[in-house]
């Protein structure tokens, strides 16, 4: 793969969007922020500059890599650092206006996330670690991660607290990866625009909900809410520049971090694979009413129809009454004829032996299973830990040795397919 | 290995069918079966008590679980073990809930009947160990379920090889890739004609035995049988309208219809308004009455049985399908008709 | 035997015969129909109920809906026969 930086005026003439991969290899805490051969060097005064606001009194930058021993508690979002080549904005509707997104070059820090960790109200504590074991459980064992710690100044809101958190760790995130725009990239991803005529290939979506329930448990398309919308179909390259952001904070295992909406692992898996033909992405609000599940359902298949669909993989954010959303939808594809596979994490039990779903589809069956979310994990004690000093969970030391239900492992039982835990009958 | 043995009024010798409505009860050492078992165990086991309890009494009183739990946990045993109950709905279902109850509690348990038996679903926690069909199977049966107690002994998890029934249990592991590969791989399966493929199975019910067919109806009794919750005016008997935990049954003897302001429907999951206006629809007494004049059908028997079919435990709906069955296969009749809401 | 309106869940729980019911408030009738025409109805439901009954089956079957004895209905009647044929097969597979 040629590491050739693109000139300016060749980016018009393509319509899909090319994503600049560098590979973070390492990273740390420094004086200015920097990309060179590999190692990311956080600038601490720039990178707290960019928390400057009256609901935060302070933010702590740290760091931590694959390996180490640390633990992270009260994890709230994870964002990949990414920027647009030509000065525009990635985030768009949060950073800037909201413009519609995805096309031309954007630079990405592989192997990175930026983290928020602290309390914020209604979030439910989610823990992940480094190293030791349990530390396999979650997707972001494996990345460089910088850490923002963070104390609400007094008296301020908690929505207002969150969302210059959220802020924050956009700006963050595209600061970073501007130290790499004059790096030559490590590879290059050519996302292709997405053809309206058939490739003789079947053509599959990504049926993709969001949980649309208000404060602290919201996300956001362009900036914006999608409750009491009906589905959208959306370009996937418009999700790589960060049109879909996480504002939900509860679910540690079955929530869809702004990472993974940057990262669609589904969109991921159709783009690589040679047998299909990926034909988009459909957003869907998850409803907490019957009847409007229903409508959105309803309205998500004859969207799929009226787009030529030949399948769609579904899936949600969210516990039980998330899975009435894809139940519905696995459904309603089915009856007019578009094969569909929902994404379930299973709530079978501490012993695995319940039935897994609360809410099982009537018809159809093709189901892939996240992991059961009762079972439990051990943790193995760490030398520190970021996010806190205690849990709240379970009354322990934040790097104390742990038992706990694999529930509160952040992304461990990914709904989007990020992980590979799944649960299975023993051999 | 201490060893508290359950089991049924017949196998603990107190009597048959008529003695159903037993209360629970103890016994020192091990009763019938348990004896045979206890042979092919080795002299490191012991049944160190035998609770039993009335198959009916059992099955329709919401506390005896509770009442037996706490008879086993006099007794301090390192391991309940409860059955064999073969094919019979009503001890398989009293071995279930209290194996199910006494691992919840921390004793450990183990449970024995027939794959078929309702209670194999209502047994989880507690394993369940395969038996045959019928008593005079008992001999393989106490074989198995002495290889199972032997296994757990040694604090090995049972499995099918054990005889294991049920719905084993599922465990995480990492798989060789992430769901959202898997999930492209599933899709590409069901586009090519795989409807079988998954990796979650739909909640399963069991499967019912169909019944030989009604050879000769016109010299048969026939039940009719309804989820609709029908009631006389009134509902003196306070029948629930959503998670029942009661079945009823009203006389129809010297009925020929079922008169409009006489009966009404308690049923909380629908309107009631057409039922209220007509109770035939929901329970057919006038065209059976004609079938039975006309000689279609032998007889119509004396009462019917309802309950409200709306949001039941599906271990309730299960029980009180055994109790019917039971029932009506008692009162002579050869065929029922349920109507459901 | 089973007279029932949500088919796909009576197969999926297991019943052996199923006879399909024009409404979920009315197992045995219609109150779209006449006082004669829906004691008609009723009385086909229970004789196909008897039909059911006195055939053999192995695993859940559904039996046809009976003819409508007038006017409307018969597309309730006939799509309810469409959606059993396809459950029916289905609970073979199953």
């Amino acid at each position: 793969m040629s590491a050739t930086r693109v000139r300016d005026d060749e980016q018009g003439s393509r319509t899909g969007l090319r994503l600049l991969i560098h590979d973070v290899v390492e990273i740390g805490v420094g004086a200015q922020t920097g990309f060179a051969g590999g190692r990311l060097t956080v600038g601490e005064r720039e990178a707290t500059a960019l928390f400057a606001h009256p609901s935060l009194a302070s933010v702590r930058v740290s760091c931590c890599s694959p390996g180490e021993s640390v633990r992270i508690i009260k994890v709230l979002d994870a964002v990949e650092p990414r920027c647009k080549g030509d000065g525009g904005d990635v985030f768009p509707g949060l950073l800037g206006t909201a413009q519609l997104r995805g096309r031309g070059e954007t630079h990405v820090l592989r192997g990175a996330a930026v983290l928020s960790a602290g309390f914020l109200p209604r979030a439910q504590e989610a823990v992940f670690q480094m190293s030791g074991a349990g530390a396999e459980f979650s997707p972001l064992s494996g990345t460089h991660n910088v850490v923002i710690e963070f104390e609400p100044a007094p008296d301020a809101a908690w929505q207002d607290v969150a969302a210059a958190l959220r802020l924050g760790v956009l700006r963050l995130a595209v600061h970073l990866a501007q130290a790499a725009v004059d790096a030559a990239p490590d590879s290059i991803e050519e996302l292709e625009p997405l053809s309206s005529e058939s490739s003789g290939l079947p053509r599959v979506a990504a049926v993709t909900n969001i949980q649309t329930q208000g404060a602290f448990k919201d996300v956001l398309v362009y900036g914006r809410s999608m409750a009491g919308s009906l589905p959208t179909w959306i370009d996937p390259c418009e999700l790589a520049d960060g049109a879909v952001v996480s504002a939900q904070y509860g679910h540690p295992a079955l929530k869809n971090p702004t990472f993974v909406h940057q990262n669609n692992p589904v969109v991921a898996a159709l783009r690589a694979s040679d047998e299909v033909e990926l034909a988009g992405v459909i957003l869907c609000p998850e409803p907490v009413s019957e009847k409007e599940k229903r409508l959105v359902s309803e309205h998500a298949a004859r969207l799929c129809a009226a787009l030529g669909l030949d399948g769609a993989i579904v899936t949600k954010e969210g516990g039980g009454n998330a899975d009435g959303d894809v139940a519905l939808k696995l459904d309603a594809l089915e009856d007019i004829g578009i094969l569909a596979v929902g994404l379930f994490a299973e709530m079978a039990g501490r012993d695995g032996t319940a039935p897994g779903l609360v809410v099982a589809p009537a018809r159809a069956t093709a189901l892939i299973s996240t992991g059961n979310y009762d079972e439990l994990v051990a943790l193995g004690a760490t030398d520190r830990a970021l996010g806190g000093e205690r849990l709240g969970i379970i009354d322990a030391a934040a790097a104390d040795e742990l038992e706990l239900p694999i529930a509160a492992i952040y992304g461990s039982l990914n709904p989007l397919g990020w992980n590979r835990v799944t649960c299975a009958v023993e051999a | 290995m201490r060893i508290v043995h359950y089991v049924n009024q017949f196998f603990a010798g107190v009597g048959g069918e008529e003695a159903a409505g037993t209360t629970p009860d103890v016994r020192e050492g091990a009763v019938g079966p348990g004896r045979a078992l206890v042979a092919q165990l080795g002299s490191e086991y012991e049944i160190v008590a035998t609770v039993f309890c009335g198959d009916d009494y059992a099955a329709s009183d919401a506390s005896a679980t509770e009442e037996l739990l706490e008879l086993v946990r006099e007794a301090s045993p390192d391991l309940l073990v409860a059955g064999p109950a073969f094919t019979s709905g009503r001890y398989g279902l009293a071995c279930a809930r209290l194996a199910a109850a006494s691992v919840r509690a921390g004793i450990p348990a183990v449970a024995a009947m027939h794959p078929e038996n309702p209670g194999v679903e209502e047994a989880a926690p507690a394993p369940v160990i395969e038996s045959g069909k019928i008593g005079r199977e008992m001999r393989a049966s106490l074989q198995r379920l002495a290889g199972a107690i032997e296994k757990l002994a040694r604090g090995e998890e049972l499995g099918e090889q054990d005889g294991r029934v049920g719905r084993p249990p599922r465990h995480n592991r990492l798989a060789d890739q992430t769901a959202a590969t898997r999930s492209v791989e599933l899709i590409l399966a069901r586009l090519a004609g795989d409807r079988e493929r998954t990796e979650v199975l739909l909640p399963s019910f069991g499967s019912v035995t169909p019944s030989a067919p009604l050879e000769h109806p016109e010299g048969a009794t026939i039940a009719l049988l309804t989820e609709g919750a029908l009631v006389p005016m009134g509902n003196p008997d306070r029948l629930e309208s959503a998670r029942a935990t009661r079945w009823l049954r009203y006389p129809l003897d010297g009925l020929d219809r079922l008169e409009e302001g006489e009966y009404q429907s308690v049923h909380g999951g629908f309107s009631t308004v057409a039922a209220n206006a007509d109770p035939h629809r929901l329970l057919p007494l006038d065209v059976a009455r004609d079938l039975e004049r006309e000689g279609r059908i032998g007889t119509l028997h004396h009462e019917y049985l309802t309950t409200a079919g709306n949001g039941t435990q599906v271990a309730t709906a299960r029980s009180f399908g055994v109790e019917w069955a039971a029932e009506l296969r008692q009162a002579g009749v050869q065929a029922a008709i349920l109507t459901a809401t | 035997m089973l007279l029932c309106n949500l088919i796909s869940i009576a197969i999926r729980v297991g019943a052996p015969r199923i006879v399909p019911t024009r409404g979920i408030p009315f197992p045995t009738g219609d109150p779209e129909l006449v006082p004669e025409e829906e004691r008609l109805l009723r009385r086909r439901l229970l004789e196909r109920a008897l039909e059911a009954l006195g055939t053999a089956v192995e695993a859940p079957t559904v039996f046809d809906a009976p003819e409508t004895p007038s006017g409307g209905g018969s597309a309730a009647s006939s799509a309810a026969t469409t959606a059993a044929d396809s459950a029916a097969t289905k609970a073979g597979a199953s």
